[in-house]
């Protein structure tokens, strides 16, 4: 078991971590995701001590390893890790990369760490590489055998930093296979991965990171298919999201017209759908908003989904009920219908912003 | 190849026909270069009778090739050493009749440290009493006028409590020159003779004569004997003793009309007189091993010296690191001749200490440094994922530095490292300054007795360069053999059943 108390990592120009507490039981399988910079390296390389935390506390089972009194060997002796760029040892072959750890640091007699190591070795189908150098290697075949690395300690917990993202396309395939068979033999893995549908398909739980911390932890089935937090459903659906806000009736039109544009053209939207959210934008804000409150307080949200090439555009604002299909003037919502489709108009007077208008860019 | 060039250049230039100096009012005019040895007595004459000569400094050997090649137009020193000279063989130079006026004033120097009581007193006694009996004249016919090189049988106080410690040049015949294995010379026929007056025994030390005053007055010998020339500034800084003798200063210039050798011959007589005759190939023998010696324990002792220091370094202790910045700036900031000098005459100038143990202190800590810069040059060269793959595998930090980041580091500064042996025995060639007879200091003293500049110089190099050779081949050997794709399978799999079948 882990559990994790108050975690903060600071570095001198920004703080990945904030402030994690959790508890992570034997067995689990837990995929870490999010988007990059969120600290989900960071938690992962804290948990074996490779990145000293700020402050907080770390057990694993009832050592605590925070603790600077802590025989950290004897720890990460029980704790595998697995390596974006592999760290193979150069000056190894393969064979000697999986069996001098066990002798090294277990003890274990060589004719018991070499026959245990071409086991794995043909577990990760390398046995015939056994006399090569890692430098003769391909990157999946490298990936493969770090796994067999980590796995020559029989340790209880494996820890993996984004094992594929350094890999070609084509090799993929052939480490998730290893890691998928490693996934069902009942020891502790936590993966730091960009593969979603890969995460899904293995683990029995999800950490969502995001703001300094875990932001969402639940079943993969939970935050993929029904994501509590506003950031997960973004995150797990690929949506890319533009934010304005609007308190002024002299307000940089231009500007935000300017804002628009680079989101649109960044994300490579389509032309016709680029041009729509400009419309919309003017239409709605422009033309009848600003004309219709003194002290306008508006919220543009617009999402855009590159995978079903849709984008939602959502209007917040405070203020008096108003409706602009129904209310604003005429030549706008002419405009709107050709411009975004199936409208809903809200209006709920507990919410910061009494009025809500979502629309599908057309 | 270099050889055969080098002989055809000096060829031409002996036959050249330059113009033909017969007389001092020749040298008067502006323009001429006159040589002499630095800071002596004929320097200083030189600069009062020619006025307008440009004055350039050479030691005797290397002057007299320079009159004969036609660098210079005069050399001016002690007429009966230049004498000697010419009669031992020395071609393509003669001397002019006239001397300069003044004479020369040898006498002895005086250590103002010495622990001998009454040096001075006692020095200045045994001359006078010598000049009286007729002493000083008879070894002065015998060694310098007859040229007779037999020393007379002198008792010596082999048991004495008190050794007297006498600074020589060992490279001017008649006065203090080697003969075979052994000093020979007036000088040394002098020093036996006053230890013998003081009853004391007496060990000798060869030094360079830009370095054997600072050996006086440092303390390092009791006194000069060395054919020693008085010069107001040598005054100042020692004590010296009455008057030997004096000399005459005469002129050396170049002789065009004496016709060279065959080439082959006269290799061959090189050969004879820098090898051949007296053994002198012994002197090189051990002039060959004080080298090898002072180089392959300061590349033991640097090499440990580099690894200590860098692994007391490595971890990022401030202290270390500090003092490590404040020594590698001191020993790599100064030239190793001065580094090597300053050991010697001012760190353990109060110390007697073995010259050959100072340059290995020099060169260790030199060498140590390098080591040191290559070890962190070599480690900052591998990954810092090793590092990570190691600690997270539970390696301890000694155990992943020496398994793990060593082994990978090491190739990459094999290649630096032996070039820096064969920088370091290059560099050894200045010990001759501590009087150190290391192979340089021994083609000095053979030079001396030759009259040669080039044959000994040429086997110098030749020597060098196949210590070189030896020791680079023996580096590469250890270089392969750390190579980790060098390592055969029985080596990587032993004491291992693969349970193949074939």
């Amino acid at each position: 078991m882990i559990r994790i108390e108050h975690l903060k990592k600071e570095y001198p120009n920004t703080t990945p971590l904030k402030d994690v507490s959790t508890v992570i039981n034997d067995g689990d399988v837990i995929s870490v995701i999010g988007p990059s910079g969120t600290g989900k390296s960071t938690l992962l390389r804290s948990i074996n001590m490779l990145e000293v935390p700020t402050s907080g506390h770390i057990w694993i089972d009832d050592v605590e390893i925070t603790d600077p009194k802590c025989d950290l060997e004897q720890v990460r002796n029980r704790m595998g890790m697995v390596f974006q760029s592999f760290n193979l040892f150069g000056h190894m072959t393969v064979i000697e990369n999986v069996m001098s750890p066990p002798i090294d640091l277990l003890g274990m007699d060589r004719q018991r760490a070499y026959d245990e190591g071409m086991r794995l070795l043909r577990a990760v189908g390398l046995s015939d590489k056994a006399l090569n150098y890692p430098d003769e290697l391909s990157g999946g075949q490298k990936q493969r055998i770090a796994i067999a690395r980590t796995l020559a300690m029989d340790p209880d917990i494996i820890l993996m930093d984004e094992p594929t993202s350094a890999l070609d396309p084509t090799m993929v395939g052939e480490v998730q296979a290893v890691i998928r068979e490693l996934a069902k033999t009942g020891k502790t893995l936590i993966i730091v991965t960009h593969e979603m549908r890969f995460a899904k398909s293995i683990c029995n739980r999800v950490f969502f990171m995001d703001e300094g911390g875990i932001y969402e932890d639940g079943t993969p089935q939970q935050i993929f298919d029904a994501p509590v937090g506003e950031k997960t459903r973004r995150f797990v659906r690929g949506l890319k999201v533009l934010e304005l806000d609007i308190q002024n009736t002299i307000y940089d039109f231009l500007g935000m017209q300017t804002a628009i544009e680079e989101y649109c053209v960044k994300n490579q939207m389509p032309y016709r759908m680029a041009k729509h959210i400009h419309l919309t934008f003017e239409e709605t804000v422009q033309q009848n908003l600003i004309a219709e409150y003194e002290k306008p307080d508006i919220h543009v949200t617009i999402e855009y989904s590159e995978e079903e090439e849709t984008a939602v555009y959502t209007l917040d604002y405070s203020g008096k009920k108003y409706d602009i299909l129904s209310e604003g003037n005429e030549l706008s919502v002419s405009v709107l219908k050709t411009t975004a489709g199936d409208p809903r108009y809200e209006w709920d007077e507990t919410r910061k912003y009494q009025n809500r208008l979502v629309m599908n860019i057309l | 190849m270099a050889a055969i060039v080098l002989t055809c250049l000096a060829g031409v230039t002996t036959l050249a026909k330059g113009d033909e100096i017969t007389s001092k009012e020749q040298l008067k005019e502006p323009g001429r270069r006159i040589g002499c040895g630095i800071g002596s007595s004929a320097m200083l004459f030189v600069e009062d009778e020619f006025p307008e000569a440009i004055l350039v400094y050479q030691e005797a050997n290397e002057g007299y090739e320079s009159v004969a090649q036609g660098k210079i137009d005069a050399y001016a020193y002690d007429r009966r050493q230049m004498q000697l000279a010419i009669d031992s063989g020395r071609k393509g130079v003669r001397l002019l009749d006239e001397n300069l006026e003044e004479k020369v004033h040898v006498a002895v120097g005086i250590s103002p440290k010495s622990k001998i009581h009454q040096l001075q007193e006692q020095l200045n006694t045994f001359i006078e009493l010598s000049k009286a009996d007729g002493t000083i004249d008879e070894m002065y016919d015998r060694w310098v006028v007859q040229g007779n090189e037999e020393m007379p049988d002198i008792p010596r106080y082999k048991d004495s409590n008190t050794i007297l410690v006498v600074g020589t040049s060992g490279i001017v015949p008649p006065h203090s020159y080697y003969r075979g294995q052994e000093l020979n010379g007036f000088d040394i026929e002098l020093a036996y003779r006053f230890a013998a007056y003081i009853d004391a025994d007496v060990t000798f030390k060869v030094y360079d004569y830009s370095s054997i005053i600072p050996a006086a007055a440092s303390g390092d010998v009791d006194c000069i004997m060395a054919n020693l020339n008085i010069t107001p500034e040598r005054a100042e800084a020692l004590p010296f003793s009455e008057d030997i003798y004096t000399e005459d200063v005469g002129l050396m210039v170049r002789d065009t009309s004496s016709v060279g050798e065959g080439f082959i011959k006269s290799l061959k007589m090189s050969f004879e007189k820098t090898f051949i005759r007296e053994d002198r190939w012994r002197l090189f023998v051990n002039g060959i091993l004080t080298t090898l010696l002072i180089t392959v324990l300061s590349v033991i002792a640097g090499t440990a010296l580099g690894f200590v220091v860098f692994l007391a370094c490595k971890d990022g202790n401030p202290a270390a690191n500090a003092i490590t910045r404040v020594c590698m700036w001191l020993v790599c900031g100064m030239p190793a001749v001065v580094l090597i000098m300053i050991l010697y005459y001012i760190v353990f100038g109060n110390i007697s200490v073995n010259g050959i143990f100072v340059s290995v202190l020099a060169f260790t800590l030199i060498f140590g440094s390098s080591v040191f810069g290559l070890l962190k040059m070599g480690v900052g060269a591998v990954d810092v994922g090793q590092y990570e793959a190691a600690y997270a595998l539970g390696y301890s930090r000694q155990h992943t530095f020496f398994k793990i980041i060593l082994p990978q580091a090491l190739p990459h500064v094999m290649e630096a490292y032996k070039s820096g042996i064969v920088e370091l025995i290059k560099a050894t060639a200045i010990v001759g300054y501590i009087a150190v007879q290391d192979l340089t200091k021994i083609g000095d003293i053979v030079r001396s007795r030759t009259y040669e500049a080039f044959f000994p110089l040429i086997a110098i190099a030749v020597i060098y360069f196949l210590l070189e050779a030896f020791i680079g081949l023996f580096i590469s050997r250890i270089h392969i053999s750390i190579l980790p794709e060098k390592r055969g399978r029985d080596h990587i799999l032993r004491g291992i059943d693969t349970h193949d079948k074939d």
